[in-house]
Formats: structure tokens, sequence, C-alpha cells
């Protein structure tokens, strides 16, 4: 079978004659009768998310590469939609990389206005290629391109935070766990909208909890329970990670930039307090608990946070607790009183934006730092 | 993905009813007659039969886990819905769906590994080239449009266990069951907790009195076809003094949980004639027809 299309999305002026049938765009039959003169027959039903070639998309800028892919910016050529082109290397030694794998089947079933969706998969002879929405910038070149070092001003935090929690819950709900949450891999479009990508770390947690990898999850955003071994984590390593990135929110800075994993955990219980079997039963039997950590008393994260009000600050102690069980659950946190005055904060929050907008509606072109975050 | 499966790809789009089924594998015929009536193959099941065996013997070597060769079971399930199986290497399909499925299921095994461990199996029709496993795990990622998170019925299972105060014997005995339904079109017919409550029922209603029941279907397949029917037929019938207590709260617990019970009827009625069918069961005469179909085309290259 001769697939020809493979290739014209990097020149614009191929598209309008290249719109061929489905068939074009589905991978070799190499095992289907390779000698064979018959009609084909059609097994190249057309499965809605496959159909749309390539060459429907105008490549734009490349927005980022990440480890198994590139991101471009890309352009619906019916619609004049912008999305995010996520190009996927194929390596013969692994076939299609286990994190794109599970993306892309995560993304398949997870719809919400928190999650960044995925409208199309396209297959070619050669190359995956995942079709998003588009979204402006991820939550970290948002942070750096503010004034005051990237602190943010309080109905945005609350709005954000709320956000990330309901994408949070919603992924919790479906039984699937995130684990790689942090500030590049969430992305904000203009209208204020926050949400989750990047699912390659992601999964489905089915029956045995007990095989998961505890390789997941960037160190700064990552859990005591898995700096410490612990291969039955559960959905509390996402709050975890929630709690971390609303601290930043106010300060900026990341709350616990450990350099490896002890100095990592050093640096939680810094702040945090050392955990003893005490607080935590359980704690001596995980594999990389030392009976001589450096015992911290617990500080007030009020003193490093002075800008939280105390009901932030309730919220925010019971997601960084250390101990997994105690810490809050994304669909409890969306409950929490902090969450109370939202409606009438966002209200503010869109004036300032629509006045935002205005500002930045002249220098917009070609100013989009690059995202890594599909 | 499992606590809502109603939002699942599954449930909208792998999820057929019998007649849309008939009428794909028609289709198939009348595409090809030729291919059809040159190379005729055994019943559905019978084939079914034979991968399952292939595929525990290819998961054994690797010690891989059962979910993980349930989800190898369906994407060959679903890949024969798009594609006429004479017109490809099953061999490699096969081969491919345990190797996607183990990526899924979080256990993946290096692909050299795999096609090392199935060419040891099938030496005549896997290639030692590991790209062509690449390239036809791409195409089966395409042609279940990237589909591929699987809900079963084994969760189910686990959920009622503590509910309906299964015994450890009924929940081997039922999870071995929904091993044997990959066996049949029953996936493709009913969602995953028809069959888990299929399951129960034949446990319960089928207790094993001797455990001579694995690796042999007939004594159970015998004890459904006799007694069971009965027992089924009370299920509709709730002031029917019969049955003992225990199954008597099966009825109940049934009748309140708003299972479909004409679709589990179904699957046990399913399940019974695929226990009759297996008794035709030969492994070498599937390997024969299979064979034939693979080497005349080529297809092994």
């Amino acid at each position: 079978m001769d697939i020809t299309n493979n290739t014209p999305l990097r020149t614009a002026s191929s598209s309008s004659t290249t719109r061929d049938p489905i068939p074009q765009i589905v991978s070799p039959k190499f095992f289907l009768f390779p000698t064979h003169s018959q009609p084909r027959p059609t097994v190249v039903s057309a499965s809605s998310a496959m159909d749309k070639q390539p060459s429907s998309f105008q490549q734009l800028e490349k927005l980022g590469e990440g480890t198994y892919a590139t991101v471009f910016k890309g352009r619906n050529r019916q619609t004049g939609e912008l999305v995010a082109l996520k190009e996927i290397h194929l390596d013969s030694e692994e076939g299609t990389p286990s994190t794109a794998i599970r993306e892309i089947s995560l993304m398949k079933e997870l719809k919400h206005e928190s999650i960044v969706s995925l409208h199309d998969v396209i297959h070619t002879e050669n190359k995956l290629m995942l079709v998003f929405e588009y979204m402006d910038k991820d939550l970290k070149k948002y942070m750096d391109t503010r004034p005051d070092r990237g602190q943010l001003d309080q109905a945005t935090i609350k709005s954000f935070m709320h956000q990330l929690l309901k994408g949070i819950a919603f992924c919790h709900e479906n039984r699937v766990l995130h684990r790689d949450l942090k500030p590049q891999n969430l992305l904000i479009n203009k209208k204020g909208q926050l949400k989750l990508g990047d699912f390659g770390l992601a999964r489905a947690f089915g029956i045995p909890v007990n095989t998961f990898s505890n390789e997941v999850v960037t160190l700064w955003y990552r859990a005591p329970d898995v700096l410490l071994g612990s291969r039955t984590y559960n959905t509390s390593i996402d709050i975890w990670s929630a709690g971390c990135i609303m601290a930043e929110l106010y300060t900026g800075r990341p709350l616990f930039p450990g350099t490896t994993n002890e100095d990592q955990l050093q640096k939680i219980f810094r702040l945090m307090g050392t955990p003893s079997e005490r607080s935590w039963p359980g704690i001596s039997q995980l594999p990389e608990y030392k009976p001589n950590f450096h015992v911290y008393p617990t500080n007030d994260l009020g003193v490093i946070l002075p800008q939280i009000d105390p009901l932030g600050l309730d919220l925010l102690n019971r997601m960084l607790q250390l101990r997994p069980e105690m810490r809050v659950s994304a669909h409890d946190a969306l409950q929490h009183p902090w969450f109370h005055d939202l409606p009438q904060l966002q209200a503010q929050l869109q004036q300032q934006q629509q006045q935002q907008q205005h500002q930045m509606a002249g220098s917009y072109g070609g100013m989009i730092p690059p995202q890594q975050a599909y | 993905m499992a606590a809502n499966y109603w939002a699942s790809t599954q449930y909208r789009h792998w999820l057929f009813s019998r007649e849309k089924l008939t009428e794909i594998r028609e289709g198939f015929r009348a595409r090809d007659q030729t291919a059809h009536s040159q190379f005729p193959l055994p019943d559905q099941r019978l084939l079914n039969i034979y991968f399952s065996q292939q595929l525990i013997k290819l998961g054994k070597r690797m010690s891989t886990r059962q979910q993980a060769l349930a989800t190898a079971q369906i994407y060959i399930k679903r890949f024969y819905t798009k594609n006429e199986i004479r017109h490809t290497n099953p061999y490699l399909v096969a081969t491919t769906a345990f190797y996607l499925a183990c990526k899924m299921e979080e256990c993946p095994q290096h692909i050299r590994y795999v096609v090392g461990e199935a060419r040891g199996l099938w030496p005549e029709f896997i290639a030692p080239d590991v790209s062509k496993l690449g390239e036809c795990e791409f195409m089966l990622i395409s042609e279940m449009s990237s589909q591929l998170i699987v809900h079963h019925p084994y969760r189910t299972l686990s959920e009622l266990q503590p509910e309906l105060a299964l015994t450890s014997d009924e929940v081997a005995l039922a999870w071995s069951v929904i091993n044997d339904h990959y066996l049949t079109d029953l996936p493709l017919l009913h969602p995953p907790h028809v069959i888990a409550v299929m399951t129960i029922i034949v446990a319960i209603v089928f207790k094993p009195s001797q455990s001579s029941f694995h690796g042999s279907a007939a004594p159970l397949a015998g004890a459904m076809r006799d007694g069971g029917m009965n027992i089924l037929a009370a299920l509709g019938d709730r002031g029917g003094a019969g049955p003992p207590a225990r199954i008597q709260k099966l009825i109940s617990w049934l009748a309140d949980s708003e299972v479909d019970i004409r679709a589990v009827i179904e699957c046990t009625q399913e399940l019974v004639s695929l226990y009759e069918v297996w008794e035709q069961y030969s492994e070498k005469h599937c390997k024969e027809l299979l064979g034939r179909v693979v080497k005349s085309k080529s297809l092994d290259k």
C-alpha cells in the first residue's frame, strides 16, 4: 500500500489537494495479503477519530520538546481553530511508547472541562499525532511572565486551585491517578481556565495497587510516602502535589525544591516536622525510612506564606499532610469554606481579565512561550 | 476507569448487539467468499480456545498477570470485528495483542523478549524482525481507535464478594468462569457487571462439590444443563417455593439490583453452549487449518 501523504504537515501548500479518502492514512497492512490482487476488503472501517489527516492541520511553530514527543502549535485548516499537535516519535525497539499509549487511552476516556481535551489521534505510516485543544501557556510560564516573581493574586489563586482540584477529583472518580502534577503540566488559556495536561505518567488504578512503579512524580511535587518508597500509594499523591502547587502560587517559588530523594525528604521534614512511628504508624516499615532522620519540629506554614488567609492555610494544611491517609480528598477539598466566596471573586477576576486582554491583544502574535505539557 | 463504565469507550464503541455482530461477520464472508470456501476454519469459539491456550503458554513463560491475558483476548476480538481473520496472520495478531495488553496493564515486556518467546512457540509463523511487531501494534491501536482501556468483570466480582458473602471457593469458581467467558462473544455483547453476576450465579448455584473442576469444563456443563435451567427459571419466578435459602437470597438481591436478568440468563446459556462445543475441541485441527491460511498467503513473512 502506497502511503503518499505522511509528510504534508510541513508544507502549507499541499493541503487542499491531498484530502484523499481515509485508507491512505492508515498504517501499512503489512500482514494483509502482500501478494493480493483482489479488491482489498474494507478493513479500514472509518473509526471516526482516525479519519482526519495530518494535512488538515497547518503546522505552526514548535511549542516544546518532551521526552517522547514534540509539540507544535497548529491550525485546523477547515475551521481555523488553533490546536496543539503532539507528534510522537516511534522507536522500533519499543513500538509505540508506553507513555503515549497510556496518555492516549486515558484521554479517550476522560472528558472534562478541567482536563485538556484530545480532539483526534492521527496515525500515519511512521508517526502518531495527537491533536489537543490549544492552551496559551503552562502555569510555570504564566507565573514567570507575571510581575512580582510570579506571585498571583488571591482571586486567581483560588480560581486556579478550584479548577485544579476539579480536574483531580474527576480523575480520581474515574480511578485515574495523574502522578505527575506540576506547574509545567497545568495549562492556562486566556479565559483564565486551567486544565490538567500530560497524562503520560497517569494510570488507571486497577485491582492490584501494589505493583505501581515508585519512579513517578517530579521530585519537587512528590509525596513523602512515595519518597519513602511506598508502592501502595493512591489518589493522595496527587493531593500532595496540589498542595505544593498552591503554596507556589502564593510565593512564586517551589515549596520543596529538592535535588535528590534524600534532600527532598529533608526539605519536607524541615518544614513539616520529621514524622515518627507515633505520628505516622507504619512509617518505619517503608523501604527508604531511616531511623536516624534528623528530627525537625513542625513549623507553621503560615510563617513562610504570610500572604495566605486563615481559611486558605487550613485547606493547605489538609493537603500537605505527611501521612497519606490524613490528606484531604479532592472531592472534600472542593467543599472547603475557602472556596465559598469564589463566585464573587470570579466576577471580579473576569473584569480584570477583560482589561488585560485589551492590553495584550496587540502583542500576542509570536510571543507564546513554549509549552510541553500536552 | 472502572468507576464509570457507562461513560467509557468500551460501552460507547465496543458493545454490539448479537445481530450487529452477525452482520459484521456475514459481511466478511460476502466480501471474500473464495477465501471462506478455500479456507474453512473451526467454530469461532474453538479458535478462541486455541488462541487463549496459546496466549496462556506465551504468558506463562513471562509470568504475566491474568488481567493482561484477558485484555489481550479482548483486543483480538475487537480487531476481528474490523478485519477478516483469513487476511491476517493470527499468530502475529495474538502476539501483538499480548504485547500491547502488557503495556496497558503495567506489566510491560521488552519487544525482543516477546518476539523471542513467540518464535519459540510458533517458529514458522513469527518473523525474527521485531519491527513487524511494532508495526502490527501500531495498526492494532489504530483499528481500535486508541480505545485501549478495558473494563473486566474481575473487578465487579471482587466488589460483590463481601456484599454477597461469597466464599473463597465460590470466588475461585466465578473467577474461572470469567476466564472462560473470554472464549465466547460475551465480552462484546454484555457489560462486565452482567458477566460478573452471571459467574456468581453459576458459582453459587452449581457449587463445585468436588475440586475437579479445573481443567475440565464437562462436569460444570453437565450440571448446568441438567439442573441449572430450572433454577434459572426460578429467577424469574420469585414466588416459587423451591430453591434453598442461599439461592433465594441471591434471587432477591438480583431483583433489587436492577441487573438485567434476561441478559444474565442469556450469558449462562452462552456459556453452556461453549462447554458443549468445547468437547469437539482439537488443538491439532485448529493449528492445521490456521496454518493453511497463513502459509497460503505467505502472511508469515
